[in-house]
């Protein structure tokens, strides 16, 4: 029974994705297409160089497209399903999450694990193709595919708690808008959407060492290209462990102190 | 009419400006965001020149006038005309509806909606750029070529906005297009900075022909810096391109009002 409510809580955003066949077509050609332009500029770049900060252009096209297919696991429209906390703090509709059977944790733990499968869904099937189409290249063995797997699986865990972080800003501030965009730079810089940290000087390396975002995207396909070997894959998931739990004892600690500020209909 | 039409525009921009100074740490945030966000463009064009020799044989003083121009041209598209993006949710909330029936044209009532409290950010780093693009130039900034950067950072902030009135009357008759809306702003923000001859013809090709990208401010570029005959279109096009800007712009206004006549609401 719980696992049926589970299931129909984190279904809801993939359903309303599904029932959007616009979304879903303006989804799929902007995949498309950034996957094409962004492997042919790394292309062009490669045309008259070889290996640059230790990624030959294999490395870096493939880096790069798989940054692409990664961003879809969170690039869903949360917007528009009117479900996000600053609207419903916005419309003062969040007391009715904590008027539910449900803790406001967990519905939106499910609603965020929908999002995220239906995400993976799209970034698997694009896999699939640059795959066949030699876009990107094979993990180096079926060990790297293995470890790449669980990277990416923590990455996720951690993005989702940084999400979630600036999510439950809006009980303290009730905006979240500027910060949302800050994060989201601070994500695509950070965690080498932009361009794989290899690239940066050494300081900028060292500084996204002590933040969470390079946890998220640059250590799992480091892992894949091979920039990272896998006789050092132990100390990076190391990492990525530690930052999923120092983010859950935080946002879980946020949760409490968001309940005592929750009035309902005035008082 | 029109000077009592510029006086109300004035006050309603004052009267939102203070609006968004309501919270204060939004508003700051706000100023840095548009900051960052440009920043990001520069870090990640700092670091393909460093790490490559030169982009498409552009040295990188010549490629730093890219994102110079498009920057300022979009800090300009954000401050005066950049409410018709995102606008998606005010016609889905059927606010716009509001505005069908109030004595102001419908585009400028849209327009003036909220203060751009980003457009500070985006300006004061697109102005630094612009600074330091042209301090690293080697070009002679004669009369002629100072006119015509002028002139092409208005005919890019055009073509930007004719690119997102074309999707905000989209979004009058489906309000998902504003999801395109997003996609746009990634794009011009990714590959409106390079020169595109890095990329294959082809894909230099669809962001000429099929998203006219490449006139926003790559153009424009390369007939300053004397790469205007290698961009793979004739001289004379990618020479027009401000004048292109402004025609595209015009045009989407004739659209946006052709979409305005026809657009239904939720009433029919």
């Amino acid at each position: 029974m719980a696992i049926l409510a589970a299931w129909r809580a984190a279904r809801v955003t993939p359903l309303g994705e599904l029932h959007t066949p616009p979304r879903m077509t303006a989804a799929l050609l902007r995949l498309a297409v950034q996957v094409v332009l962004v492997a042919s500029l790394w292309h062009g770049l490669y045309a008259r160089t070889g290996t640059t900060a230790g990624l030959s252009r294999d490395q870096a096209v493939t880096y790069a497209v798989l940054a692409v297919l990664a961003s879809r696991l969170r690039a869903l429209d949360q917007y528009a399903g009117r479900d996000t906390v600053i609207q419903h703090m916005h419309f003062g509709t969040i007391v009715y999450w904590y008027l539910r059977p449900l803790s406001p944790q967990r519905y939106y733990a499910l609603r965020a694990l929908g999002e995220q499968l239906y995400g993976l869904a799209w970034a698997v099937a694009g896999y699939a193709v640059c795959l066949w189409t030699a876009v990107v290249t094979p993990p180096g063995s079926a060990a790297v595919a293995g470890v790449f797997a669980l990277s990416l699986l923590l990455g996720q865990w951690i993005l989702y708690y940084v999400m979630l972080a600036i999510d439950q800003l809006c009980f303290f501030t009730l905006r979240n808008s500027a910060a949302m965009l800050i994060l989201v730079f601070a994500q695509n810089l950070l965690s080498g959407v932009y361009a794989p940290l290899w690239f940066f000087p050494d300081w900028f390396v060292t500084l996204s060492a002590f933040l969470p975002f390079q946890a998220t995207l640059s250590v799992p396909l480091s892992l894949y290209v091979g920039r990272i070997p896998l006789s050092d894959a132990g100390p990076a998931l190391l990492v990525q462990a530690v930052w999923v739990a120092v983010l859950a004892l935080f946002t879980r600690l946020v949760w409490r102190l968001a309940a005592r500020r929750v009035i309902s209909q005035g008082g | 009419m029109a000077v009592k039409t510029v006086r109300l525009a004035w006050r309603i921009t004052r009267l939102n400006f203070r609006a968004q100074l309501e919270y204060r740490s939004e508003f700051l945030m706000m100023v840095a965001i548009g900051a960052v966000w440009q920043v990001s463009v520069i870090v990640f064009a700092t670091v393909l020149l460093t790490r490559f020799s030169g982009m498409g044989g552009w040295d990188s003083s010549d490629v730093l006038l890219i994102p110079a121009t498009r920057m300022l041209a979009h800090g300009l598209f954000v401050l005066f005309l950049g409410r018709m993006h995102g606008i998606g949710y005010f016609i889905q909330e059927g606010k716009i509806d509001v505005c069908l029936v109030r004595p102001m044209s419908v585009h400028l009532q849209v327009q003036l909606r909220i203060f751009p409290t980003n457009a500070i950010g985006d300006l004061t780093v697109a102005v630094g750029l612009m600074a330091g693009a042209l301090s690293r130039s080697e070009l002679d900034w004669t009369a002629g070529r100072t006119s015509y950067l002028i002139v092409a950072v208005l005919g890019g902030m055009f073509l930007e906005a004719a690119l997102f009135t074309a999707v905000a009357s989209a979004a009058l008759r489906f309000p998902a297009a504003d999801y395109w809306g997003r996609w746009l702003e990634e794009l011009l923000g990714t590959f409106g900075s390079y020169p595109l001859n890095v990329l294959p013809k082809a894909v230099g090709g669809f962001l000429t022909y099929g998203l006219p990208l490449a006139f926003v401010a790559y153009f424009p570029a390369a007939v300053l810096t004397g790469h205007g005959d290698s961009t793979g279109v004739p001289y004379w096009l990618a020479a027009v391109s401000p004048l292109l800007g402004l025609l595209a712009y015009l045009g989407s206004r004739l659209l946006w009002r052709w979409s305005l006549g026809h657009y239904t609401g939720v009433n029919g």
